[in-house]
């Protein structure tokens, strides 16, 4: 192909100077500015500004250099030998991709290339052209839709100069060559390193990443030859063919299978490949497959292998599939004569062209009729003819197996897909909005060992200083009630009588013995001072009969009653309080339920995050190939802490591949105040919006779909009945419709206030609805949740995985069928 | 004493300190008659000159699958350590470009990466607060995957940025969300000191980088959020040796000039700048329009071994070298051929100077070096 583009391209180093080259090319473009660069810069006294960066220089090191000498060394009359050893970093990754270039049309001109007695190659030197896909596209007329196969055949075109290095142009037929997967493009030792570069996919030239590679070359994936063995150390080594046998693009495409003549589909190769005894080397062709028996053959040929059955694999079975012409029919295809004969040896009756009903244990019987017949496998002659005729038998395992490869879940995930197929959940929240509640019952719910046995000490070490920290709250409360009341009892005292001075000494309900004050005094100063941390978890054991006596004190008792007035106890803290004793035993194990009320024990680490896979729901569900691709999508719940999270936040951006956010609202802070940095206090929803507006006008999540769980709906229920939705100045504007007819005729006033919770809930929900469409005009999907409950966080996120199911079939339907699924309430679930 | 009197105090003493401030900074600005630049100019300096084979990309290192974030040099020139956003370590060999690790990170947020001065083991870190330590000698497991070593938690925010001390495999300082900075001891796992938090003196915003006086090893340089660079003494972890004002936005990137005495910041505001820690005073501002006539965020900044040229890569893609004498961008390595097509988000410059290293968001990093021939003399 002699393209006008080529004439000036010349590679060999009788090139003359470049000053000739007309600069035309883009690559004489540098060439031109080298060679006037050579000209007037390097000869001058002018600081070399690489001489700046490279203090020391010339350290001709462990490397070779490649220094492309030749040209330059001609203009300066220097000796080409001193030029050698100058840098390291020789140039040469734009070069790589003209050689296909040259090794088309050069070839001619490669003749004296021999007597020049350098290691490297002499290419080095040649313009610095980059050929990229464009030109090879001019230069082929056409091939824009595929121009790898256009690659491919082009290259096999070039078989005339095959002894010789794709690169240099050296070396003999004999001479070791790594070739490249794609293109078969040959490359000596000298050369593949360079021509092939990090090598992200396994062995291919630069330019042929990311193009899937040469089915004929499938065989030789991650087998790595002695050539870059003596290259390469053993470490990179394995870095490469792990990278070539794994890499997605590497991967057998599956629409090059045919199974009864479908092409399969990227789920169905998976199942295929993963199931218990799959068919062995998979080439790219047709095949059909029994379904029912598990037999497996190449279009057109007798069954080859029994694989496991049952696989959703592929149309159904075609009577010619095998091509046979017997008459004899196996599930539904015309058997072949080997087979025939087989049935025949194993003792089956085959007269009068019977259709037989075969399954995957071997056991047949007519079609239409009930009762088995027998079972081909069932005489022990029956494996040896197979053998004999080069039939199949079924392996041990398939039977063995049989059933356990139904589940989906058993199923090991290839390699390759470990981060194929990851849909990733934010969760996101203010402190104390039950997201790290959410975090753990993911957990809870789908992990075989949702917490390690490491995991649960130091959970066990939390909840125990978290105990400790309760203790002191209360004891802070105790404190503070006994001032109060002997502040009323001087009161009244002093109303009544003249104060006499003993009146101090009076004790109230609130009082504690010496010892245990010393403790609570103690207790209250390492808490102010921050370092119970510190002391706590440590200490439990010596102080555990310490707690124990003075839980049982009346005192303390009386100040839990009050618990309630003490705003800095947390709601929570009631759960482990009651069974503090318990709690602080050394021997104390925390379970399930005690991890999910325990505070602090995901936000000890900023991000923490959790990858599960939604167990098969109902069977009839997983029939349908959406419900197949389910089983294979993993998701990953991820939760970052709020804080941090502001307007030029530094790692959201991180996030950015995130499928959904889920932000996490308590419904129950409608009346909470959380004081912040400067002392400024601020309802707690007010802030929880504030966050929320954040992080849907931050770019990073511009184009993502937000689920708005409302949590806490429990406490919710419990709260809107004492506390009215208007404390917060957001939802002024409730003002709840309750039919009297109802409320009278309706004695049960459970359902009542269950019902004004629904309504305040709907409110919230509509506000934050609102908001966002306000922001972005879009729908919010908002679910409400009880944290604490597995069924509503699990409902929760399946209706996630829908969301994000819906999203990704959404572009399938028109705008027509949109209507269908557009309403307004429609995205609303509620989940409880 | 009530509390309205204390806050009243606190008040006016938060005033006077105000005000001192206000007149160091004015008397400061008035004793300063010349910038580097100035001076330079004045002493009839030219700019350095590129010719366009000085600076060339010369190799590309592909394998990540996501942005690159970190990028470490080995003191021993030709490893180099990146992590990415695809939760892996790579460690390349920078000279034949193939891949000698690839480590799976546990958290896939990973923001830094750093090797030990004896190129044994990495540390990193990320949003999952914790720094961890890979020894690269250690055997794989079954996965075969580099097994963390030990973690470093204690942090309380995202570990922005990390650095071992120079010639002590056994010392490393982070950086992190929490405002402050952290020497550990990786032997013990231990904190051996804390900067800033709940000093007055420490940063008031994340601190988003450290940077080590390479001439003594016990000061080093943090970068915040708040806009201010500071310089700490490893000895003294209860207040900074001195804060630096002047950026108007988060300082993105600090690195220690190499004769120890200056240090250079790289700005969310655009702007590189060059104090000196002895005097406290900014040196050099170093700002200039991009192509498109706006400002873009300094992402990360590297000094050359002589100092004299300093690569600043910006969010745009563009990675300029200036010259730090005379402040003038000498060549941009966004505009050559091969250059990235994304944000730059690290530099790195090989411990002999020989090359420069930038990793990108578009998962590549790409190798700069002299690419032409020189003549020895």
């Amino acid at each position: 192909m002699p393209a006008p583009a080529n004439c000036s391209r010349i590679f060999s180093k009788e090139l003359k100077p470049h000053v000739t080259e007309p600069a035309s090319s883009p690559a004489s473009v540098r060439t031109f500015d080298r060679s006037s660069n050579a000209g007037s810069g390097d000869g001058k006294t002018t600081v070399s500004p690489m001489s700046v960066i490279a203090a020391r220089s010339n350290d001709a090191g462990d490397f070779s250099s490649e220094e492309h000498s030749h040209e330059l060394s001609k203009l300066h009359g220097v000796k080409e030998s001193s030029d050698f050893n100058d840098s390291n970093w020789a140039f040469t990754d734009s070069l790589l991709s003209l050689d296909y270039e040259s090794s088309r049309d050069s070839s001619a001109k490669n003749a004296d290339f021999n007597n020049e007695g350098k290691s490297m190659c002499d290419v080095k030197g040649a313009p610095i052209v980059t050929l990229n896909f464009n030109n090879l596209d001019n230069v082929d007329g056409d091939g824009n839709e595929n121009d790898n196969e256009a690659l491919v055949e082009e290259f096999s075109v070039t078989k005339r100069n095959k002894g010789l290095c794709y690169r240099c142009f050296k070396g003999s037929r004999f001479k070791e060559k790594e070739v490249c997967l794609v293109c078969s493009a040959k490359y000596c030792g000298n050369c593949v390193l360079e021509a092939m570069g990090s090598m992200p996919e396994g062995r291919k030239c630069v330019d042929c990443i990311g193009y899937p590679i040469d089915e004929s070359k499938r065989e030789s994936l991650g087998k790595c030859s002695r050539m870059l063995r003596r290259l390469l150390n053993e470490l990179e080594i394995r870095q490469i063919m792990k990278a070539e046998r794994f890499c997605e693009v590497n991967q057998l495409p599956p629409e090059y299978i045919c199974v009864n003549g479908k092409p399969l589909s990227f789920e169905e190769l998976v199942t295929l490949q993963n199931c218990a005894t799959p068919p062995k080397k998979l080439k790219p062709g047709s095949y059909w497959y029994d379904k029912v028996s598990g037999l497996w053959g190449e279009e057109g040929q007798k069954p080859c292998r029994i694989i496991s059955p049952h696989l959703n694999v592929g149309g159904p079975i075609k009577p010619d599939a095998s091509n046979g012409n017997t008459q004899v029919y196996i599930n539904g295809r015309e058997i072949t004569k080997v087979e025939l004969r087989m049935l025949q040896l194993a003792g089956v009756q085959c007269a009068g062209n019977p259709h037989f009903w075969v399954n995957e244990d071997g056991s047949y019987q007519e079609e239409g009729q009930k009762n088995t017949r027998g079972n081909i496998w069932g005489k022990s002659g029956t494996k040896l003819v197979c053998a004999l005729l080069s039939l199949p038998v079924p392996s041990k395992c398939s039977i063995l197996c049989g059933e356990r490869t139904s589940s989906p879940v058993s199923k090991r995930m290839p390699d390759y897909l470990e981060h194929g197929i990851v849909q990733k959940l934010l969760l996101v929240g203010f402190g104390g909005s039950g997201m790290s509640t959410i975090f753990k019952q993911a957990k809870i719910l789908y992990k075989d060992t949702p917490f390690s046995k490491d995991e649960r000490e130091s959970i066990k070490l939390t909840i125990q200083t978290n105990v400790y920290s309760y203790i002191g709250l209360l004891l802070e409360g105790r404190e503070r009630f006994e001032e109060e009341s002997l502040l009323n009892i001087k009161k009244n005292q002093s109303d009544v009588l003249d104060s006499t001075g003993t009146i101090s000494k009076k004790k109230t309900i609130y009082s504690i013995g010496t010892r245990l004050k010393a403790f609570s005094d103690w207790l209250l100063r390492t808490m102010a001072s921050g370092k119970l941390d510190a002391i706590f978890p440590a200490a439990t054991r010596e102080y555990a009969p310490l707690i124990e006596e003075m839980w049982s004190n009346a005192a303390v008792q009386a100040t839990y009653k009050r618990r309630r007035e003490i705003e800095t106890l947390p709601s929570v803290a009631s759960y482990f309080l009651e069974r503090v004793v318990e709690i602080l035993r050394a021997d104390y194990e925390p379970s399930d339920l005690d991890i999910l009320y325990a505070e602090g024990v995901t936000s000890s680490n900023g991000l923490a995050c959790v990858e599960f896979s939604f167990p098969p729901s109902a069977p009839e569900e997983t029939v349908d190939t959406m419900g197949l691709h389910d089983s294979f999508v993993r998701y990953q719940l991820i939760t970052a802490h709020a804080r941090g999270i502001g307007e030029n936040c530094k790692w959201l951006e991180m996030l950015e591949d995130v499928g959904m956010v889920i932000f996490c609202v308590a419904l129950s802070d409608y009346d909470q105040f959380s004081t912040e940095g400067k002392g400024c206090v601020t309802n707690k929803m007010l802030a929880s919006r504030k966050l929320f507006e954040t992080i849907v006008t931050h770019p990073t999540f511009e184009e993502m779909d937000f689920l708005l769980i409302l949590n806490k709906l429990d406490q919710f229920e419990e709260k809107i009945k004492q506390v009215p939705l208007t404390r917060c100045e957001w939802f002024d504007d409730f003002h709840p419709v309750i039919s009297r007819q109802c409320s009278s005729n309706n004695k049960n006033s459970s359902s009542n206030n269950a019902s004004l919770a629904q309504l305040a809930s709907h409110h919230i929900a509509v506000k934050f609805k609102r908001l966002y469409s306000s922001i972005t005009s879009r729908k919010l999907y908002v679910s409400l949740v009880k944290g604490l409950e597995p069924d509503s966080v699990d409902a929760t996120l399946k209706y996630a995985k829908e969301i994000l199911k819906w999203n990704q079939e959404r572009p399938n339907f028109s705008l027509s069928d949109n209507s269908m699924y557009s309403t307004e309430d429609s995205s609303f679930s509620f989940t409880c | 004493m009530s509390v309205a009197e204390l806050k009243e105090r606190h008040l006016a003493a938060t005033e006077t300190l105000n005000n001192l401030k206000q007149r160091l900074n004015q008397t400061r600005r008035s004793l300063l008659d010349t910038d580097v630049a100035g001076y330079a100019r004045s002493q009839g300096k030219n700019p350095v000159t590129f010719g366009p084979t000085d600076l060339v990309c010369c190799r590309t290192l592909q394998g990540h699958t996501g942005k690159v974030y970190s990028l470490d040099w080995t003191s021993e020139k030709n490893r180099i350590v990146s992590a990415s956003q695809d939760g892996r370590l790579i460690v390349w060999n920078a000279l034949t470009r193939q891949k000698i690790h690839a480590i799976k990170l546990p958290c896939s947020w990973v923001m830094t990466c750093a090797f030990s001065p004896t190129g044994q083991s990495i540390a990193c870190g990320g949003l999952d607060n914790v720094c961890s330590i890979i020894n690269l000698n250690s055997a794989t497991d079954k996965d075969g995957n580099l097994p963390v070593t030990r973690m470093l938690s204690g942090h309380k925010g995202y570990i922005s940025s990390c650095q071992y001390v120079p010639d002590e495999d056994t010392h490393l300082i982070t950086g992190s969300g929490d405002q402050t900075c952290v020497l550990w001891d990786i032997t013990t796992g231990l904190k051996t000191s804390v900067f800033g938090g709940e000093f007055q003196s420490g940063h008031t915003a994340d601190v988003l980088s450290v940077s080590i006086n390479g001439s003594n090893s016990r000061i080093f340089a943090s970068g915040s959020c708040d806009a201010t660079a500071r310089l700490w003494d490893t000895r003294v972890a209860s207040r900074a040796v001195r804060a630096f004002h002047g950026h108007e936005r988060d300082v993105n990137s600090v690195k220690f000039f190499p004769d120890g005495n200056r240090f250079g910041t790289g700005s969310e505001d655009g702007t590189c700048r060059l104090f000196d820690i002895r005097t406290g005073h900014q040196l050099q501002v170093y700002s200039q329009k991009h192509s498109d006539n706006e400002t873009h965020p300094v992402t990360s900044i590297a000094f050359s071994i002589s100092g004299r040229l300093l690569f600043a890569g910006y969010t745009n893609g563009d990675c300029y070298v200036w010259d730090t004498l005379l402040a003038k961008v000498v060549l941009n390595l966004g505009s050559l051929q091969d250059s990235h097509e994304s944000r730059i988000t690290c530099l790195g410059l090989a411990a002999d100077g020989s090359a420069l290293c930038t990793g990108s968001w578009d998962t590549n990093l790409k190798i700069w070096a002299f690419g032409g021939h020189r003549r020895v003399i």
